[in-house]
């Protein structure tokens, strides 16, 4: 099975943030390119994105943190035409497992993983005896 | 009530748009005033899925000019968002009178000098605001709300000064 590729597109840092923190859980990650929207126009960023998910082969998935946004805008434009998922709100479950399962599934089995896992993984928990 | 926000942003609908003003001003519709979108129908699409919770309305600079009196009398508030200065210049010579813009963002692109962090402007953004300014219409420069609202005119010296104005 041939690994999905990955693009984190986010605000500011958060996605250098994001993988920073995965590297504390996971270990050192490699082949995952990251993009913030910082200073960019809708195009520029747009290109960007277009410019790295070109270089896809099969299809991968572009993570985006959250719906609505200029980089989920620009991740779907970008995708449009190509074997590419758009996955919003992404977070550290989401990464991880990510990480641990790209070369083990295609690429839209492998997003509709990561959705699941994202979604199940934001629980509300009260303490006993509150 | 109608029109709350009236804003110049290369990006159209974004985070700052749905999450920091629509959060604090609450609009029931999002006007997209942009000719290249309303002609395309994979981009009306893509920003009408932008929100969940905002009626999205992409539209012509005609459309939208056509459209402005009757939306200003409508029930709930309304966002007008156009990509640059050239289509608000365009938007008010079609007769729709838009009293001030927020300039929440004119990102770098070749040719454009930097007027402020998020605002880049070339010869022809110049050219238009200061149309704009020459008929009254006030240009603000504020990504979001909690930011301080400065005059475009007083950070480009080029544009002059409006009476009025650069105090504020």
């Amino acid at each position: 099975m041939a690994r999905v590729p990955g693009l984190l597109v986010t605000h500011a840092d958060l996605a250098d943030a994001l993988v920073r923190a995965a590297e504390r859980v996971y270990g050192p990650v490699e082949e995952l390119e990251r993009l913030s929207n910082e200073g960019l126009s809708r195009h520029a960023l747009e290109d960007a994105i277009a410019e790295r998910v070109g270089a896809w082969s099969n299809g991968g998935i572009v993570f985006i943190d959250f719906w609505g946004g200029s980089c989920f805008t620009c991740g779907m434009s970008a995708a449009r035409g190509r074997e590419v998922v758009v996955l919003t709100g992404i977070n550290l479950p989401t990464l991880l497992d990510y990480l641990h399962n790209r070369d083990r599934f295609g690429v839209v089995e492998l997003a509709e993983r990561l959705r699941a896992k994202g979604q199940d993984s934001v629980r509300l928990q009260r303490a006993p005896g509150a | 009530m109608s029109w709350i926000l009236h804003r110049i942003d290369d990006r159209l609908i974004h985070g700052q748009v749905l999450i920091a003003w629509g959060e604090r001003l609450h609009p029931k519709r999002i006007w997209v005033v942009d000719d290249a979108s309303a002609a395309n129908p994979w981009e009306r699409e893509l920003l009408a899925t932008s929100s969940t919770e905002i009626e999205v309305r992409v539209v012509t600079v005609l459309e939208a000019a056509a459209a402005y009196a009757e939306e200003a009398a409508a029930a709930g508030g309304a966002f007008l968002l156009v990509r640059d200065l050239a289509t608000a210049q365009g938007l008010a010579a079609s007769g729709a009178p838009v009293p001030a813009y927020n300039v929440g963002g004119l990102h770098y692109a070749p040719g454009k000098d930097k007027v402020h962090d998020y605002v880049y402007l070339d010869a022809g953004d110049r050219a238009a605001a200061r149309w704009l300014l020459a008929r009254g219409v006030a240009l603000h420069v504020q990504d979001v709300p909690a930011s301080r609202p400065l005059p475009l005119e007083s950070l480009d010296a080029s544009l002059g000064s409006v009476p009025g104005e650069a105090s504020r």
